[in-house]
């Protein structure tokens, strides 16, 4: 609950512009008062030791995000588009809430490729991607690229 | 002219540029998937030059801290919409483009029990 | 006026506005429902854009708030447009 806390009074801080240690209270009593308010079952702390990794998984994402960005550009402004979309089901080791929406939403935000559902029992993520010449290695990418490292830091 | 300046300059043209490229790609792409994958991504990337131009122009904190803000807002925000709008679209059974291959989506069940058998 | 500002005013402007004009055209066109949904999704986020670059052509830092209620707007609408369409078939 505190790392949540902490998150929302720096928003607070961020939007509103004002960066002050008064500022910073009137945050954190604002983001108490809403947790209270929309108050739901606990879950797991942020763990510190995983600061790390999640940089490196961030780092690694703005580098795919100007590749990918890139290679999209090329493939819009070519006189004949060279297409091979394709929608490819993932198989997922990740199994928490929030490992998956975070896998999810990073192949989002990847252009080229948008996550358009999971299955039922979760254990798949229905891909679509513009260029798909052989899924097993599609596949293969998303594993070892995004999926391992989003494990790293959630589970 | 300053290094600052002319870093926000690039910031913005290379926005614009982006956003441009997001247009074009919306009305060249076959279908709906792939126009979505053109230009939902494009316009994020194009918003956070825009905004990181911004922080740099003013240079106060007050507005770096706001546009920062902006930038994680928009990166939160943007492969939800972009999911929402592909999901609606697999459930309408919008067509994918002729030559989507492999095409590993299920087919779809009937809408749901009540709809199937009322 | 500065270099940047005019930059903003004179290239990003109109750069933009093309972009708005095209997506124009396929939210005209369509085909379906869904195209339709795209294409003002990039208009509402190209109007952010547009209210970024006329913060630096206006040198005045109040439009960012401008742009992130656009955002927060847009972002709503366009979740409520998706969910509405999975909704009704």
């Amino acid at each position: 609950m505190p790392g949540v806390l902490v998150v929302l009074a720096l928003a607070w801080v961020a939007v509103t512009g004002e960066v002050s240690l008064g500022n910073l209270l009137e945050g954190a009593v604002l983001s108490a008062l809403l947790l209270v308010l929309l108050r739901r079952p606990p879950r797991r702390a942020l763990r510190l030791g995983r600061v790390p990794k999640a940089l490196g998984l961030l780092l690694y994402f703005l580098r795919e995000l100007l590749l990918a960005n890139a290679v999209v550009a090329r493939t819009i402004l070519s006189a004949r588009p060279s297409l091979a979309p394709g929608v490819v089901a993932v198989p997922l080791d990740l199994t928490s809430d929030a490992g998956i929406a975070t896998l999810a939403n990073l192949i989002s935000l990847t252009p080229g490729t948008l996550s358009l559902d999971v299955s039922e029992d979760r254990r798949t993520l229905f891909v679509h991607a513009l260029h798909v010449s052989d899924p097993e290695a599609f596949r293969r990418e998303v594993k070892e690229g995004f999926e391992r490292r989003v494990k790293e830091v959630f589970e | 002219m300053s290094l600052r300046d002319l870093l926000a300059a690039a910031l913005l043209l290379a926005g614009v540029l982006t956003a441009l490229l997001a247009a074009i790609g919306l009305l060249r792409m076959p279908d709906v998937y792939t126009r979505m994958s053109a230009s939902s991504k494009a316009v994020t990337l194009a918003k956070m030059c825009v905004f990181l131009a911004l922080a740099l122009e003013f240079g106060a904190l007050g507005v770096t801290t706001r546009a920062l803000a902006a930038v994680a807002f928009v990166f939160l925000t943007a492969p939800l919409a972009a999911h929402a709008i592909g999901r609606a679209a697999v459930a309408l059974g919008v067509p994918f483009a002729p030559g989507t291959m492999p095409n590993e989506m299920p087919p779809r069940e009937p809408a749901s029990a009540e709809d199937a058998d009322p | 006026m500065t270099l940047l500002s005019s930059l903003a005013l004179h290239v990003g402007l109109p750069v933009l506005g093309l972009a708005l004009l095209l997506t124009l055209v396929r939210l005209a066109k369509g085909p379906t429902i869904a195209d339709r949904v795209v294409a003002l999704d990039l208009l509402g986020t190209l109007g952010i854009s547009v209210v970024g670059v006329v913060a630096v052509a206006a040198r005045n830092a109040v439009y960012l708030d401008v742009a992130i209620v656009l955002a927060l707007l847009s972002f709503l609408g366009t979740v409520a447009f998706a969910a509405y369409l999975e909704r009704s078939r």
